[in-house]
């Protein structure tokens, strides 16, 4: 490789790291952020494990892959039809990197926003709750992997060519509402039809949350490998639409 | 000549082939390096989608777009890095600083870390934005976001800059001092590229103007010989008194004129032939008893030439729009 693509390469990072870091500085105290990132994963939590006779552990690996999974999520929806809609989107397209930077770039800001949210979620977890983490190697793996997924998963709606996050959100949520519950989460795998256990395998939730189950209480259905693998797999393949999508976008003039 | 931009059979349409709408029609040009370029056209006309294509925002139908001899179709890389974009909308991010808001934009094109700040203080020095430059842009007024915005995309110094629509919406100060900006990067060798309505911000700035009318370039040359080449919109301007403003009807009536303006306290009368019309305007100014306060023959305005071309009626202009002076010849003013 030559010296000239070694250094494309570094600034390629670098710039999608500078547009992560923007986002972030930018986006973190927008409503639409707090609302669908920040306190949509608690709600829903809140919502359907009250009153039930959870465990802390069991409630905490839940929390995890719910925050994770609606924070990462949140972010590309949100971000990109909005700086769309203001111009700043044409600043970021114009300047001299890949697309796929850009894009990686704006899935770094949705890993970086779930990190943060399921943090706090452990610190609360493990300070208020007393929790016992078995596997904390595992556990900040699918933080990570889950987070770069879930994120990814976002990008694909945030990359529909429209320039109001509202077009794009009301998909989104729809979908990961569907996905929250065959995932797992709140239905355990074990207890689901064979048709709907078929599409939970699907789903990149389910092994998120699988995950969490074996950092969290030491059992999972799956080797811990295969989580990892199927998540890191999806947070790439992920980029492909959004990819596809933005070409689109650009034919369109949108 | 050395191209800062050759355009060969550049063509956009929206929707499909047979069905969409043709936005650029096969269009040619270049722009030479060094040169302010003016891209003028009405409203619909093809000039933001056409620049939208120029800075790899949009992707052509068809057509080859070269920057500095770099297809944009074969690798963008090299020619983004020697743009910069000023859009119609001022694209600062207002929740982050002046300073902020360079910084990042020097990030994104590399700017090496040690000049960034220099560069940065030097740009918020001259727009006049140093006082403000911990301010966040959501403070700032639409002339200095509009600073700030030019300020980003001239960061990293880029060989060739496209400004959209620089300064409708602004007050006469801060269009005037962005004018002024302008003129200076030229100077200091960046080739520009204006997209604008405003045809005397044109005739102002650029050194040659293209006219793109319902997607097709309709001229490409200097604003003067544009003038030049349209004879048949010169016109006589007089102002009378007493009453002037009531003999518009008599005036337009004159053999010889083809169209009549009332232009504030004056009549524009537009001929073919000012010489022959000359006199009988003074014959009827005499045979009424009235005073001329002044009396001018003009060659056709920017302005004329674009309505002529664009297929606008000449007379139908705004108000705001009649800064753009005609070249004045013959006697003013007096009696």
């Amino acid at each position: 490789m030559s010296y000239q693509w070694v250094q494309r390469f570094k600034d390629e990072l670098a710039q999608a790291w500078t547009v992560a870091i923007k986002d972030i500085r930018v986006y973190y105290l927008r409503p639409g952020m707090i609302m669908f990132g920040f306190m949509m994963p608690f709600f829903m939590f809140f919502s359907f494990s009250v009153r039930r006779e959870l465990g802390a552990e069991e409630g905490l690996a839940r929390l995890l892959a719910l925050t994770v999974f609606f924070t990462a999520g949140a972010a590309g929806p949100f971000i990109i039809p909005t700086e769309r809609r203001i111009g700043t989107y044409d600043r970021l397209l114009a300047a001299p990197m890949s697309l796929l930077t850009l894009l990686l770039g704006k899935t770094a800001v949705g890993a970086f926003f779930a990190i943060g949210v399921s943090t706090v979620a452990l610190l609360a977890g493990l300070l208020f709750f007393g929790v016992n983490i078995t596997q904390p190697a595992l556990l900040i793996a699918g933080i990570l992997l889950g987070s770069l997924s879930f994120s990814a998963l976002g990008l694909v709606f945030g990359s529909m060519p429209t320039t109001n996050p509202g077009d794009v959100q009301m998909p989104s949520t729809l979908l990961r509402w569907g996905l929250l519950f065959i995932s797992g989460v709140f239905i355990p795998l074990s207890e689901m039809a064979p048709a709907a256990r078929f599409i939970a395998y699907l789903s990149p939730l389910t092994y998120a949350q699988d995950l969490m189950n074996q950092a969290v209480l030491g059992r999972s259905m799956f080797n811990p490998w295969i989580d990892m693998a199927v998540l890191f797999v999806s947070a790439i393949l992920l980029l492909w639409p959004s990819h596809r999508l933005h070409k689109r976008a650009k034919v369109l003039g949108r | 000549m050395n191209h800062a931009i050759k355009v060969e059979n550049l063509t956009k349409i929206y929707g499909k082939p047979g069905k969409g709408v043709t936005a650029v029609d096969h269009i040619d040009f270049e722009v030479h390096a060094g040169e302010i370029f003016g891209f003028l056209g009405p409203n619909g006309a093809g000039k933001t989608t056409t620049q939208r294509m120029l800075t790899s925002l949009l992707e052509p139908t068809e057509g080859r777009i070269l920057i500095y001899n770099q297809d944009l179709a074969h690798d963008s890389y090299p020619a983004k890095r020697m743009i910069g974009l000023v859009p119609e909308e001022s694209n600062v991010y207002t929740e982050l600083t002046g300073w902020d808001n360079l910084m990042f934009t020097a990030s994104l094109y590399r700017v090496a870390r040690g000049e960034r700040n220099e560069r940065a203080r030097r740009i918020l020095e001259a727009f006049g934005l140093w006082e403000q430059r911990d301010m966040k842009a959501e403070t700032f007024s639409k002339g200095m976001r509009r600073r700030l915005s030019i300020g980003m995309a001239i960061i990293h110094q880029p060989s060739l800059l496209f400004l959209d629509e620089p300064t409708p919406g602004l007050d006469a100060q801060s269009a005037r001092a962005i004018l002024s900006l302008v003129r200076q990067l030229n100077a200091e060798g960046a080739t520009v590229f204006l997209t604008t309505h405003l045809i005397e911000e044109a005739n102002q700035l650029c050194d040659r103007v293209a006219i793109i009318n319902h997607g097709k370039i309709a001229k490409i040359d200097t604003p003067e010989n544009l003038r030049r080449n349209i004879q048949r919109v010169q016109s006589i301007e007089v102002a009378l008194e007493p009453n002037g403003h009531i003999h518009g009807e008599a005036l337009a009536s004159l053999p010889g004129v083809t169209t009549s303006v009332k232009l504030g306290d004056k009549w524009r009368l537009y001929t073919e032939d000012p010489p022959t019309l000359l006199p009988l305007v003074m014959n009827y100014t005499a045979s009424q008893g009235l005073r001329i306060l002044s009396l001018n023959t003009l060659l056709p305005s920017l302005e004329d030439v674009f309505l002529e071309i664009t297929g606008g009626k000449i007379g139908a202009i705004q108000p705001a729009q009649q800064a753009d002076k005609p070249r004045r010849r013959g006697k003013g003013g007096g009696r």
